[in-house]
């Protein structure tokens, strides 16, 4: 969109200046995730530029906190902590999610809404009462400050990103596919495997990205679920910052938007190849 | 069932129903011999797809029995039917390259990779088009995929290839191009084919029967020359070609002559679905069995004012009033000697009674 | 030319009688069942472990709001005699009697103090009352000695004078019921008064109608907020060709895959106040003296508008990429001015984005809990952090349960309304 030559000054003003807004947005909403970077490599513990900073002193600058960080062995069993959580609970919460995105994108499906509804509710319904009544529940069977415990809880945080996904693709997914497949002779499981699964492979992969980047942020279900032993790196950084902030947390925060962005890179590729799929089959 | 030796494909009673009160197959019975090519011709939603999806196990037939070489198929699998099938938008696996589209129901057979190899590339040949093995389908022309869609339904050697309309998304000389070599590979591998389209053109040349459907009822089961000169019923007549009607009444009937008056004047006709005189009827007539300035042995003649030239190159279409009917329409040959017609002439049109059908008065579907 | 006869054609659709009918119907709902069970058989699985991992919880987290055995199990004779008592006068020698006993009892096995604490909760002072006629009256032989004459009443009249009161009485007839809906009272500043009846409680006492009143508001300032915010960038994404607004997307999404603890801590840097914001004011001498802005209500305010503000733009941007721009065009060469084409012919187009995006960012900032925990302060606090503050620090878990179920039917309400108006099948991430 751009200005047309017979716009009158009013227009040019408004133009210039709905611009200048929407830039100022963009501003609020990238600058506090960026201005983190450059603050974790300070050498001194404050969390504003000093005077050398500003002058890109290279004295001023440091490596000091990341190495705090990697040396701490809290910081390094928490991330531990973390992968191994994240990663037992995208496991889970993708193969059942699939599954049910499965079901759910059939046409015969009875009652599909109102399942739906309830898959998505994790989403929606605020983490604090889904973390009181597991901190109840998950007593009561003798789960509350297990791993497994917290991998469940992680797991249907993160089901509603892969039914979604999932159910998105299959959405365009061609169902004669899977009909030629079978009067090519192939079964069910053969076709699932070779023709199914290969097509929707980006949908299942980005949901699963998505349950990954819900588990590795997630702290309230953790202060209630799990106890000292499950410590995560969201849990370390919300007593950091509520005890003592100290600048480690900027090197670990940094650490973290590295992997949002390559997570992002990641979806973004696999939303290309998807789309690149779709584009040959037309 | 003795009869069962010389059908190859047979539905027997078949009945469909989605939703338990509108049946959208009624009661279809079909048998197709070995080799035969036979095509299911219908509006979209008359039935058609519906019967082929059951032949190929998609469908389940609420009641009724569909048999293939005397076995019963109801409750079997579609990937144990061994039935080759070309789909509508073609179905060719768009992360498989054209080659691993054309190995995949070898693979499944488990042959060797030998066999698959030497299938591949024959099935390559046939369709010529071997040198897009490494391709995706997405790399190919519309064309060229229907071509990989056919051959990949050939490959396995099936002895039943169903065809869901095919050709409907190229263009028309490509279209035409196509039925030809269809028609040639059928004649070449003696395959059993059923083929489900909306075009009548299509149908009347590939087929040996065509099977006409109209909401779930098959209303006339011939071959393409019988179906265009002896429509069984008005929706047939409309269907196949084009068509002139006249509704009337029979006014005599003799066994092979019947008089029908329209608008006050008697009509000489062949009498095909009446039966007694005083009945209400649809005469059909196709344009070009009319004649303006007939020749003497024609038995109808009746005076006719010309509303309407159209050029069409070998045919000069005319539009003529005739019994209060401004909607007739006469094909006049363009041959060697031409007539000298203009717009408001006033002429007489004639036809000869055997190319009258006098037909069930319902008008069917336009 | 051969005329044969056509055998096949059923020229006339066959009658169906009721019976075969009905056959019909059965065969089609067995074939319908068979498909419809295996669609379910693949989502059973799924729908089995949310209901034990999530519905479960949720519903145990509901028991708990109107379940409250304490005093029925402590005090089974007091209750049960209190039954009767009609709350005009004060109760019968008897009565008082069971009371002590039960008293002495549990002062006897250390299980006094929980009681208390409970009844404390209904009348205040209640628990120093208990714990002092408890330890009074487990003197060596004291109750045998009142009990066999009769005289229990006025010792413990004498102990306290509150006993001559019918409030205490009242407070535990209140808590009698296993079921009760009093911490669902309580959680709207509410509850049974000394005659059992529904009324408000003291002026002093009352906070959580505030409290959710103040959750409402700071949510609909974000969601509005963000409207304003968003809406203008939406558009601008929408419009711009795809090379230049892919990177501006970029600039949308990164933040919203950014870990909302990450977001959280760079607030608190940016806003401290010897944080970024105030030196750089400071440095261009707009304001003298550094500004508190954070661990208040505006910190809350504006790092939850940053982060809910990707998922008004998201709806609104999906919405808006839809509208062909030959709307405005067409508005344009029919002689609206473009202040007019944009209320009467653009605005009106995205009415669903919006409704989608205000929705949904209301409905994740009524429930939201880490960010006003550690920007909120004192006045930054929501509905959320008393929950938890209940659930860990009073542990006063029936009242943190019974927000817990107010809460949760505002979202649920909301959710409802969300999905008549969007379909839950346009939710869309990312």
């Amino acid at each position: 969109m751009s200005l047309p030559s017979y716009a009158t000054p009013l227009e040019r003003v408004g133009f210039h200046s709905y611009r200048l807004y929407c830039f100022g947005v963009l501003f609020f909403l990238i600058m506090p995730v960026l201005i983190i970077i450059p603050l974790s490599f300070n050498a001194e513990p404050y969390f504003s530029f000093t005077e050398g900073m500003l002058n890109l002193d290279s004295s001023a600058f440091s490596l000091r906190w990341y190495a705090d960080m990697v040396n701490n062995p809290q910081w390094v069993n928490a991330l531990k902590n973390s992968i191994i959580i994240a990663s037992a609970s995208t496991l889970l919460a993708t193969t059942l999610g699939t599954m049910a995105a499965l079901g759910l994108s059939r046409r015969d499906m009875p009652l599909r809404n109102a399942v739906m509804a309830l898959l998505i509710s994790p989403m929606i319904v605020p983490v604090i009462i889904a973390a009181a009544g597991m901190y109840f529940f998950y007593t009561s069977l003798g789960l509350a400050q297990t791993y497994t415990g917290v991998i469940l809880a992680h797991a249907v945080l993160g089901i509603p990103f892969v039914v979604i996904t999932v159910t998105a693709t299959l959405t365009g997914f061609d169902h004669s596919l899977t009909r030629a497949s079978a009067n090519l002779g192939a079964g069910p499981v053969y076709t699932f495997f070779k023709v199914t699964m290969p097509l929707i492979r980006p949908g299942v992969i980005s949901g699963g990205l998505f349950a990954f980047g819900t588990s590795f942020d997630e702290v309230v279900v953790v202060l209630f679920v799990s106890g000292a032993e499950q410590r995560t790196v969201p849990r370390q950084m919300w007593s950091g910052i509520r005890e003592q902030i100290s600048p480690t947390i900027l090197a670990v925060a940094t650490l973290l938007i590295v992997m949002s962005v390559l997570l992002l890179i990641t979806l973004e590729l696999l939303r290309r190849r998807n789309a690149r799929m779709r584009g040959l089959r037309e | 069932m003795s009869t069962l030796d010389n059908s190859y494909v047979r539905f027997q009673n078949v009945r469909k129903t989605y939703d338990g009160e509108i049946l959208v197959v009624k009661d279809f019975n079909l048998d197709i011999a070995q080799g035969e090519f036979v095509t299911m011709l219908g509006p979209s939603g008359s039935g058609k797809t519906t019967c082929l999806m059951m032949l190929a196990g998609f469908e389940s037939a609420t009641q009724g029995e569909i048999y293939i070489d005397g076995t019963p198929v109801n409750n079997l699998a579609p990937h144990k039917r061994d039935i080759g099938m070309v789909f509508q938008n073609y179905a060719l696996f768009p992360h498989l390259t054209i080659a691993e589209n054309l190995s995949f129901p070898l693979k499944v057979r488990k042959l060797s990779k030998s066999d698959i190899e030497q299938k591949v590339k024959r099935a390559l040949d046939m369709i010529e088009l071997p040198q897009v093995a490494g391709r995706r389908p997405g790399q190919l022309s519309g064309g060229q995929q229907q071509r990989v869609a056919l051959a990949r339904a050939l490959v396995f050697e099936p002895k039943l290839v169903l065809m869901d309309e095919p050709l409907g998304a190229l263009d028309k000389q490509l279209r035409e191009q196509m039925q030809y070599e269809i028609k040639h590979l059928h004649e070449r591998l003696g395959i059993t084919v059923l083929y489900v389209t909306h075009d009548q053109t299509e149908a009347l040349t590939m087929s040996d029967r065509i099977a006409v459907f109209n909401q779930g009822v098959v209303q006339q089961l011939a071959s393409p020359t019988e179906l265009y000169e002896q429509p069984a019923n008005s929706f047939v007549a409309q269907f196949i070609g084009e068509n002139n009607k006249l509704s009337g009444k029979v006014e005599k009937i003799g066994n092979d002559r019947c008089v029908v008056s329209v608008e006050g004047c008697n009509v000489q006709a062949l009498p095909v679905n009446v039966y007694q005189s005083g009945e209400a009827t649809t005469l059909s007539i196709r344009p070009e069995r009319i004649q303006i300035n007939p020749e003497n042995d024609f038995d109808n003649r009746f005076d006719a004012r010309v509303l309407e030239l159209i050029y069409h190159g070998d045919h000069m279409r005319t539009r003529v009033e005739l019994m209060n009917h401004d909607q007739f329409i006469v094909k006049v040959p363009n041959g060697s000697r031409p007539l000298e017609i203009r717009k408001g002439d006033l002429v007489q049109v004639g036809w000869l009674s055997r190319d009258c059908r006098a037909l069930d008065a319902s008008s069917g579907q336009a | 030319m051969k005329y044969e006869a056509i055998t096949t054609s059923t020229l006339v659709e066959p009658p169906l009688d009721i019976d075969a009918r009905k056959r019909l119907k059965q065969q089609l709902r067995q074939a319908e069942r068979w498909n419809r069970s295996k669609a379910f058989l693949l989502v059973v699985p799924l729908l089995l472990f949310v209901g034990i991992t999530f519905v479960m919880p949720i519903i145990e987290m509901l028991h708990r709001s109107v379940y409250d055995p304490l005093v029925a199990d402590s005090l089974p004779r007091t209750v049960a005699a209190l039954k009767q008592w009609d709350r005009q006068q004060l109760p019968e020698e008897a009565i008082y009697a069971v009371l002590a006993e039960e008293l002495v009892s549990l002062q006897e096995q250390h299980e006094l103090s929980k009681v208390a604490g409970r009844l404390n909760s209904e009348y205040s002072g209640m628990r120093s009352l208990l714990s002092k006629s408890a330890r009074r009256l487990s003197r060596k032989d004291t109750i045998t000695r009142l009990i066999d004459t009769g005289s229990v009443r006025t010792a413990m009249i004498d102990i306290d004078q509150r006993w001559s009161d019918i409030a205490p009485w009242a407070a535990i007839k209140n808590l009698s019921s296993r079921y009760t809906l009093s911490y669902y009272l309580a959680a709207l500043d509410m509850r049974y008064d000394e005659n059992g009846e529904i009324s408000a409680q003291p002026e002093q006492r009352q906070i959580y109608k505030t409290l959710l009143l103040k959750t409402f508001a700071i949510s609909a300032l974000i969601t509005a907020l963000c409207l304003i915010l968003g809406y203008p960038l939406a558009h601008l994404l929408a419009t711009l060709p795809e090379s230049r607004s892919n990177l501006l997307m970029i600039m949308v999404l990164l933040p919203f895959w950014t870990s909302l603890l990450v977001r959280t801590t760079s607030w608190i840097v940016l806003l401290q106040t010897e944080g970024v914001i105030n030196d750089v004011l400071i440095h261009l001498g707009l304001i003298s003296e550094r500004l508190r802005m954070i661990h208040n209500m505006f910190g809350t305010v504006i790092a939850m508008t940053h982060i809910l503000l990707p998922f008004m733009v998201l709806p609104l941007y999906s919405v808006m990429k839809n509208i062909s721009p030959s709307y405005m065009r067409a508005a344009r060469s029919l002689g609206a001015k473009p202040g007019y084409a944009f209320i009467h012919i653009y605005l009106p187009q995205t009415l669903p984005g919006i409704g989608a995006g205000a929705i949904l960012t209301f409905i994740l900032s009524i429930g939201f809990y880490i960010t006003p925990a550690l920007v909120g302060g004192r006045s930054g606090q929501m509905i959320s952090n008393f929950i938890a503050y209940h659930m860990q620090t009073s542990l006063n878990w029936g009242l943190a349960a019974a927000l817990g179920g107010i809460l949760l039917a505002m979202v649920l309400l909301l959710y409802s309304v969300y999905n008549r108006l969007v379909g839950i099948n346009n939710l869309k991430v990312g």
